[in-house]
């Protein structure tokens, strides 16, 4: 094998490989198109992130179910949850920018791969941090339901309809579908993150390890 | 200024262009892809240009970024793969320089190479390109033990390949 190679090696060097030769104007063009590389797709990915879900309380439908919260009674709590969440997404960017600005191409591979996923898993903590919220703030709306003591007040749209359902029966209503619509949801968010960015690190995490499990 | 740095990039990129041409040989299998693959390449090292000092060549600083860039950065898109018409091109060997037998275990060799890992082709390419294992080490992020650990597995491997 050794001499294969060599004899390779030596096929290797003489190459000149048989493809058309750019041109200077060819690669002038190249240097200022967009990169499409795994770390810019990893920033587009956290930017929306971050943003999305924020962006959708501007939306007026969003904010009239807003008013929701105020009929069961749980505003309060929810403005306090809210005030905390910020505080730890405003972490969680800047640690992300951090990590993010470390990223070298000059660094060399292993390095490189170590980065990209530790910035990686930043957006996965945040992630995980924002997905425990919904649920936080759906068990917050579940337990609001349960201590609310006049329910009906909550739908004043539907109070013709609701008069015939005994009060116990409307609660018990209530909650459950606001806690399968809250794991849904959840489960929803989750699993479409995880596998968009399963996809997007498969192969560096095969090289990762690749080169991490030399054990000699 | 920065159009004196473009023009300097530029220059030494197309004077020094087979070696990305090789890397993205090594990692991609069609025209499209190596085509795709070079200009990531060029990007990133256009981008990383402004870092480069002189004291090192710029094709040495060259395999880093090419080869990062085709192992860690580049994200392959999803083609109708045509190997057999890109690689009878790519790999096409003078015949009037080799004998038969040689020029036979070339192309066996190449297509062996070929169906190695990520990594693993690393280490070829910077093994073929005549690059010691300090320098292998250093641009794999392994230490130098491993990295000839490693380049003797992967002659296991290419002889498995070659001798099923």
């Amino acid at each position: 094998m050794t001499d294969e190679l060599e004899l390779l090696k030596r096929d290797w060097q003489k190459k000149e490989f048989d493809v058309p030769k750019l041109s200077y104007e060819e690669i002038h063009k190249m240097i200022w198109k967009k990169s499409s590389s795994i770390v810019k797709w990893i920033l587009i990915i956290s930017i929306l992130e971050f943003t999305v879900p924020h962006l959708l309380y501007l939306l007026p439908s969003m904010r009239e179910g807003m008013e929701i919260y105020d009929k069961i009674g749980i505003s309060k709590y929810l403005l306090i949850l809210s005030g905390f969440t910020y505080l730890i997404a405003f972490y969680f960017i800047f640690q992300f920018y951090k990590r993010f600005k470390e990223i070298s191409v000059l660094d060399n591979s292993k390095n490189l791969m170590k980065k990209i996923i530790k910035t990686r898993k930043t957006v996965k903590h945040y992630v995980i941090f924002s997905l425990s919220m919904i649920m936080v703030t759906i068990i917050m709306m579940v337990i609001g339901v349960y201590l609310n003591d006049n329910i009906i007040l909550a739908f004043p749209e539907l109070k013709d309809s609701l008069e015939n359902i005994s009060q116990e029966k409307l609660k018990i209503t209530i909650m459950l579908s606001i806690g399968i619509f809250g794991i849904v949801l959840t489960l929803a968010m989750g699993g479409i993150y995880f596998l968009l960015y399963g996809l997007l690190l498969r192969k560096l995490k095969q090289n990762y390890s690749e080169l991490r499990h030399l054990a000699v | 200024m920065n159009k004196d740095l473009e023009h300097k990039f530029v220059t030494e990129l197309q004077d020094n262009q087979n070696i990305v041409h090789k890397v993205c040989t090594l990692y991609t299998n069609d025209r499209d892809s190596h085509n795709d693959l070079f200009q990531e390449i060029t990007i990133q090292l256009w981008k990383a240009y402004p870092k480069f000092r002189g004291d090192a060549k710029f094709s040495t600083w060259m395999y880093r970024v090419a080869l990062n860039t085709a192992i860690t950065l580049y994200r392959k898109r999803k083609r109708r793969i045509d190997t057999a018409d890109y690689e009878s091109i790519i790999f096409r060997i003078k015949a009037e320089e080799y004998d038969e037998t040689e020029e036979l275990q070339l192309k066996l060799m190449y297509k062996a190479v070929k169906q190695l890992n990520d990594v693993d082709k690393a280490l070829v390419f910077l093994y073929l390109e005549d690059k010691n294992y300090a320098e292998i080490s250093e641009t794999l992020g392994i230490t130098e033990v491993n990295a000839r650990v490693k380049m003797n597995r992967i002659k296991t491997k290419l002889r498995t390949i070659l001798n099923p």
